[in-house]
């Protein structure tokens, strides 16, 4: 199927593969229900191994650079030419020292599974937490506000209502002393004041001698009713 | 090519009887090479030789690069914003559409009787990952989920729903796994891993912002329930409006069902083994304590 739209040049870019060959390294398929599928090998990059020329560093010797007796290179030099270049392959891996570092690091640093679900539970658990209690405030707040509300509407009307108020006994005092003084006092002068304050002192006695009659009213109608 | 054959006779005669082919008989076609224009060689490639008229242009002392003759220039006017802080610890995936995966499936650069790995991919020049540029793997997008059919085995490392649902309704099976930065390079590129003579290393586990992602069975990842996974499936087929195709049934259901082990970088390699390519080994730990070590 995809023979007939590959053009010469990807023929020749990879070499197309027809039949099931051993010797290539990438695996050709055929599918089970009998067509062939042309699959593309590639050619990779030749592995210069150079085995047969190998340069295996004299370790005895002090020309050598330093770098060259060191383990990591002998584990390139095995990787490159495998047991000819006379590497121990126990030294591939880690030494029992080395081995109890990468343990302890990865107990240390690298949690299993469960603790990272754990501490993820944890987390979680933590925000809804915090989520809930914000709701719940906020929920026993907006409770709050019908009352609060009312409150706050009832204190304005009477703080309205006093302001009004003081204008209106301002306004009439300020006639008051107009007609007694016949011009426009100052209510900030002195006379206004003893003005103002001879004013309430009648209202006092007014007050108390209603007080007075009152208490006189409330016992007297009784005796003269019988 | 002619149709007759008699004229594309002559031309072969013709051709016989011509002289060698040689640099002496060869031209270019007309108009195909166009002679460059070399400064300062006299007429229109000489005199400014191209620089212009005095000033700093001709005489190449032009200001650096932004430089808006004093008024403050546009990249220091405009003020600093953290759209890019921290960039470099955000994980980064490179797309992979499944317009492009039909692709190379039909190419053959992918070759569908295996599982499809990264390190398939990448031998098949479908996708290039960069783990030096913070890449974490590849991300399988629904572009082309329309055309695409093809039954595969895949293991990518992120996946969109749609993706998934394609891949699924087609009779695949798709796996999302992690790889941290080592496993993820050695998987990229093998044969250099292999020369440098480690030993395969285990893949280590996703760090907690991902461990969700992977333990979820929406996202078919690595970690999670396989039963969990059947039932995800069907919802999917549900949501998506197809009939899933029953995989026990099929003839490849042996390949199908290959799934890596949560620190298994290579199918069919351990972590701890040695892979000598030189003379085509597999070297393999004895001690307990690496065993115990590799295996854990």
């Amino acid at each position: 199927m995809a023979a007939s739209s590959l053009g010469r040049r990807t023929a020749m870019l990879f070499g197309i593969v027809k039949t099931f060959s051993l010797q290539r390294p990438v695996l050709p398929i055929i599918s089970r229900c009998g067509s062939l599928f042309q699959i593309a090998t590639y050619n990779p990059k030749p592995l210069r191994l150079n085995i047969k020329d190998p340069y295996i560093p004299n370790k005895e010797k002090e020309d050598t650079p330093h770098w060259q007796k060191t383990d990591k290179f002998d584990r390139k030099l095995f990787g490159r030419y495998g047991s000819i270049s006379g590497v121990d392959p126990v030294k591939l891996w880690p030494s029992p020292e080395k081995l109890e570092k990468l343990i302890a690091e990865e107990q240390e640093w690298q949690p299993t599974l469960e603790v990272m679900l754990q501490n993820i539970a944890a987390k979680e658990m933590e925000r809804e937490k915090k989520v809930k209690a914000r709701e719940k405030l906020i929920a026993t707040n907006m409770a709050k506000m019908p009352k609060m509300i009312e409150d706050w509407r009832r204190e304005t009307r009477a703080l309205k209502m006093k302001k009004r108020e003081e204008k209106a006994r301002k306004e009439r005092l300020v006639a008051e002393a107009r007609e007694r003084f016949g011009y426009a006092l100052d209510p900030r002068s002195p006379k206004f004041q003893e003005m103002v304050q001879e004013i309430e002192k009648e209202e006092k006695k007014k007050k108390k001698l209603l007080k007075s009659r009152m208490k006189q009213g409330d016992t007297a109608p009784a005796a003269p009713r019988t | 090519m002619s149709a007759s054959k008699t004229t594309g006779g002559k031309a072969i005669d013709i051709l016989r009887n011509l002289p060698r082919i040689s640099l002496a008989n060869l031209r270019p076609n007309p108009g195909a090479r166009k002679t460059e224009r070399r400064r300062g060689r006299g007429a229109h490639g000489g005199n400014k030789s191209g620089r212009g008229h005095k000033g700093e242009r001709q005489r190449g002392n032009r200001p650096r690069l932004g430089f808006e003759g004093g008024q403050t220039p546009f990249y220091l006017a405009i003020p600093k914003y953290g759209y890019n802080e921290g960039h470099s610890l955000r994980p980064q995936y490179q797309p992979l559409s499944l317009r492009r995966l039909q692709y190379l499936i039909d190419l053959g650069r992918v070759d569908t009787s295996q599982p499809i790995d990264l390190t398939q991919l990448v031998n098949g020049r479908g996708v290039t990952v960069q783990p030096l540029k913070r890449d974490y793997g590849v991300h399988l997008v629904e572009e082309g989920a329309d055309i695409f059919s093809a039954k595969i085995n895949i293991e990518v490392q992120r996946a969109t729903e749609g993706a998934v649902a394609a891949i699924e309704r087609n009779g695949g099976v798709i796996t999302t796994g992690f790889y941290d930065f080592r496993s993820l390079t050695i998987l990229c590129k093998p044969v250099p891993f292999f020369l440098s003579g480690q030993p395969i290393p285990k893949r280590m586990l996703p760090g907690e912002d991902m461990v969700r992602y992977y333990t979820g069975a929406e996202n078919r990842g690595y970690l999670s329930d396989p039963e969990e996974v059947e039932r995800a499936r069907q919802e999917l087929a549900q949501k998506y409006g197809y009939v899933l195709p029953d995989i026990s049934k099929d003839e490849l259901f042996h390949m199908l069902s290959m799934r890596k082990d949560c620190r298994q970088i290579f199918f069919g390699l351990a972590p701890g083994w040695v892979v000598n390519m030189a003379e085509r080994k597999i070297l393999k730990p004895t001690d307990e304590k690496l065993l115990r070590y590799y295996g854990s």
